[in-house]
């Protein structure tokens, strides 16, 4: 190749004492130690506030401690106690039922609301704003508001229907065993079907127009184009956003402690309640750890499916 | 000397509040002298044992966290945020004062112990036995707090206690008693006693559970029915289940605190009353309720009856007039082996991992003194329950005749783990609600035998683990 810079243009050998002062900048002029270098503040981020709370709990999981006891190592104790402990197996029965019934509604739902806003509707914008609002109101608030529609006393859903004549009583919302797992799933559904709405609304958006226009020009009903054109192509969106759902309703936590605290008699307590209640009121920290390490196995094969998903998508 | 603000006088190197009793560090320096002032006998001087246990900390430039349940009476939590306040602005320490929600308190104090946070934590019944360890031993200060008392209330002293130490200072609890509406009570035909006169007489409307159920039953089929929390809170589901337990024979465990003593045929007979109760006279979304959910119905006319705090005549006195003048309190119903009432001590401690807990020291036995707390406690008009002995004689009691039943509850007060010692197994029983949710699954099911049984299995996974 030939010389494009004159000597007099070109750098001098970098000095022992130069060398240093641009190390820094030769550093982040190198792809390989700039990706390093990005990676860090996230990787330290998961670090801190990920990979060493997880490998506590495990650690906790493994011991006796109680609150403010370092506790020694137990082995499996904790975890063989607990499938002995009919309250930790109404808990995993509740969650797999919480988080089982949940998600379908809240995918169908979602489904439904984002080929609603999928279509030239007047003020989409704003609705589509608004429909984002259960999604973005901190769930702690929101969960608080659900509370009062389930009020014993002053539910306006009771005053209404016993205005209507419906009723007589107020509904037990959260007082009866069926009632009260049913409406924390409600609440639940509303607080979830945004996040599947939106995430099936922009996988909608990528659908090709020509690809519909095609289908009906070859005599394709409204329900055939649906089904043979837009879902192939959204079934990646559904299939991670489902994933996605699974994964943080099983992991619940502050809707049910805000509604019920887990009663009555235990039959709204999920993982996360529960080990709330056993490791931090019941001082068992240990035995917090385990329940909720419990999920640990679900949640993992889940993610390694997820993962494995969009490997694949990439690829 | 140090300037004394407004209100305030000047007091050797600090300032002490105007009209509290005093006294100077060189009299007291010469009194030690003696060879004869210890810190018992630091104890009979008021506002003076503070300065028995160590050497006066530089406070200066500190800073004091304080954690603790919120108020249902919100004039008494006002207060002790002002007091907080004005002790740190004499003493030049930043305090700060945290008031949580009753079930949400616990977790926090856990999660202070492992990553601080808080100097000063309020522990409710059982806790200073599950947090032994990370608890500053107090006993000099409890023991001056209760020798100027006059000793402490039969309840507070079978309780605070953790292997001979004081793991805090009791400031007593919160009480409970039978609210009722007065007019609606006496239209189903109750003989009751006039509340100006039944302090004075001594009489109370003195009725049996099985009266109670019955005038439930009553009082539903006029659209009035009692008033039950059942779900996972800490004080009205508690403070009607244990004495329920107590008085029909049962007991976590036995005095030996080992024998599980819940399972027994005179319980279950009494729980299949209690079901039929629930149904035939409470308000039956009683599981789903927490502490607050009885006064919200009784003020707005939804119960006639219900076992609570005298937050509710309190908070009618000022907003709901007419219903405070139409009602009164009586003692919780006695059962076949007698009448009680859940009632524990609860207590000010200091976390071990306190970065200040010369100022934590100080703040408690400044707070403790009669002024403050006497403040705190008037201002309660009887909710709380002091306690020490000698505020049972404080005129407060006298000036409402409503408030009778309260002045009673210190006699029937049994604590969590009864007959047992109380102890972190009882704490551990009463933060799962072992005892609650076994009422809870029994009106639910119908099934007062297999829920019996569920409790006790629990029960027996606790003590006998």
């Amino acid at each position: 190749m030939p010389d494009l810079h004159p000597a007099a243009a070109r750098p001098e050998p970098l000095s022992a004492g130069r060398r240093g002062a641009t190390y820094p900048r030769s550093l982040l002029e190198r792809e390989p130690s700039l990706g390093l270098l990005l990676m860090l503040p996230g990787t330290l981020l998961l670090v801190i506030f990920m990979a060493y709370p997880f490998f506590l709990g495990l650690w906790l999981s493994l011991t006796d401690s109680m609150i403010g006891h370092p506790g020694r190592y137990v082995g499996l104790q904790n975890f063989v106690h607990l499938l002995g402990d009919s309250i930790f197996r109404q808990t995993a029965r509740n969650t797999f039922v919480y988080a089982l019934v949940t998600v379908p509604f809240k995918l169908m739902l979602g489904l439904g609301l984002a080929l609603v806003l999928n279509t030239a509707i007047p003020f989409r914008n704003a609705i589509r704003a608004g429909v984002l609002m259960p999604f973005i109101v901190p769930t702690a608030l929101s969960s608080l508001g659900w509370l009062m529609l389930f009020d014993p006393i002053f539910s306006p859903f009771s005053w209404l229907l016993k205005h209507w004549g419906l009723i007589t009583r107020n509904i037990n919302f959260l007082g009866t065993p069926v009632l009260a797992i049913v409406s924390v799933m409600v609440a639940n559904i509303w607080r979830g079907t945004p996040f599947f709405a939106i995430t099936i609304l922009a996988g909608l958006q990528a659908v090709p127009a020509e690809l519909h226009d095609a289908a009906a020009i070859d005599g394709a009903g409204a329900w055939q184009r649906f089904w043979n054109v837009t879902v192939p192509i959204i079934l990646g969106v559904m299939l991670v956003s489902t994933l996605f759902s699974i994964i943080m309703t099983f992991a619940d936590f502050q809707l049910i402690y805000v509604l019920t605290k887990g009663g009555p008699a235990n039959e709204t307590h999920i993982f996360g309640t529960y080990a709330y209640q056993i490791g931090l009121s019941a001082t068992a920290i240990g035995q917090g750890a385990a329940i909720a390490l419990y999920m640990f196995p679900i949640l993992a094969v889940l993610a390694i499916l997820l993962l494995r998903y969009l490997r694949r998508e990439v690829a | 000397m140090a300037k004394a603000r407004k209100g305030w006088r000047a007091h050797g190197e600090r300032s002490v509040r105007k009209g509290a009793p005093g006294i100077s560090r060189r009299a007291l320096l010469k009194a030690a002298g003696t060879g004869a002032l210890g810190l018992t006998a630091l104890g009979t001087v008021p506002g003076l044992w503070r300065w028995g246990a160590a050497a006066p900390a530089q406070l200066k430039g500190t800073s004091l966290s304080i954690l603790q349940a919120t108020y249902f009476i919100p004039a008494a939590q006002d207060l002790y945020k002002k007091q907080a306040q004005e002790w740190g602005q004499v003493q030049g320490v930043t305090v700060n004062t945290d008031f949580l929600n009753w079930p949400d308190l616990q977790p926090k104090i856990s999660a202070a112990i492992q990553a601080g946070g808080y100097d000063i934590v309020e522990l409710f019944p059982g806790w200073n036995y599950l947090y032994a360890e990370n608890l500053v031993d107090l006993t000099d200060l409890a023991e001056a707090v209760a020798k100027k008392g006059g000793g402490w209330e039969g309840f507070v002293a079978n309780d605070i206690k953790v292997n001979g130490r004081y793991l805090g200072v009791s400031h007593g609890n919160s009480n409970d008693s039978l609210n009722y509406r007065i007019s609606w009570l006496k239209e189903v035909g109750v003989n009751l006693p006039d509340p100006a006169e039944q302090a004075r007489t001594g009489k109370f409307l003195d009725l049996t559970f099985d009266e109670w159920f019955a005038l439930g039953k009553k009082l539903k089929a006029k659209g009035r029915p009692l008033g039950q929390a059942l779900g996972h809170s800490l004080g009205d589901p508690g403070s009607f289940c244990y004495p329920y337990m107590w008085s029909n024979g049962a007991m976590e465990v036995e005095k030996d605190g080992k024998t599980i003593a819940f399972n027994k045929p005179m319980f279950v007979d009494a729980m299949k009353r209690f079901i039929q109760a629930y149904k035939d006279g409470f308000d039956e979304t009683g599981p789903s309720w927490d502490d607050s959910s009885n006064n919200k119905a009784f003020h707005a006319g939804q119960i006639s009856m219900t076992l609570n705090g005298s937050s509710i005549y309190a908070v009618a006195l000022k907003d709901f007039p007419e219903i405070a003048k139409d009602m009164n309190h009586t003692l919780i119903p006695k059962g076949p082996t007698g009448r009680f009432s859940l009632l524990g001590a609860r207590t000010f401690g200091i976390l071990k991992n306190s970065k200040n807990v010369a100022g934590a020291r100080e703040f408690l036995a400044w707070w403790f003194d009669d002024k403050q707390y006497g403040d705190w406690i008037h201002i309660q008009g009887g909710y709380q329950l002091p306690s020490t002995k000698k505020w049972a004689k404080d005129p407060m009691w006298g000036k409402d005749p409503k408030m009778y039943a309260f002045s009673l509850q210190p006699s029937i007060g049994r604590d969590q783990g009864w007959a047992g010692p109380p102890n972190a197994k009882s704490g551990l029983a009463f933060s799962k609600y072992i005892i609650v949710d076994t009422f809870a699954k029994a009106v639910q099911s119908g099934d007062a035998a297999g829920s019996i049984k569920w409790g006790a299995d629990q029960l027996q996974a606790i003590y006998g683990g």
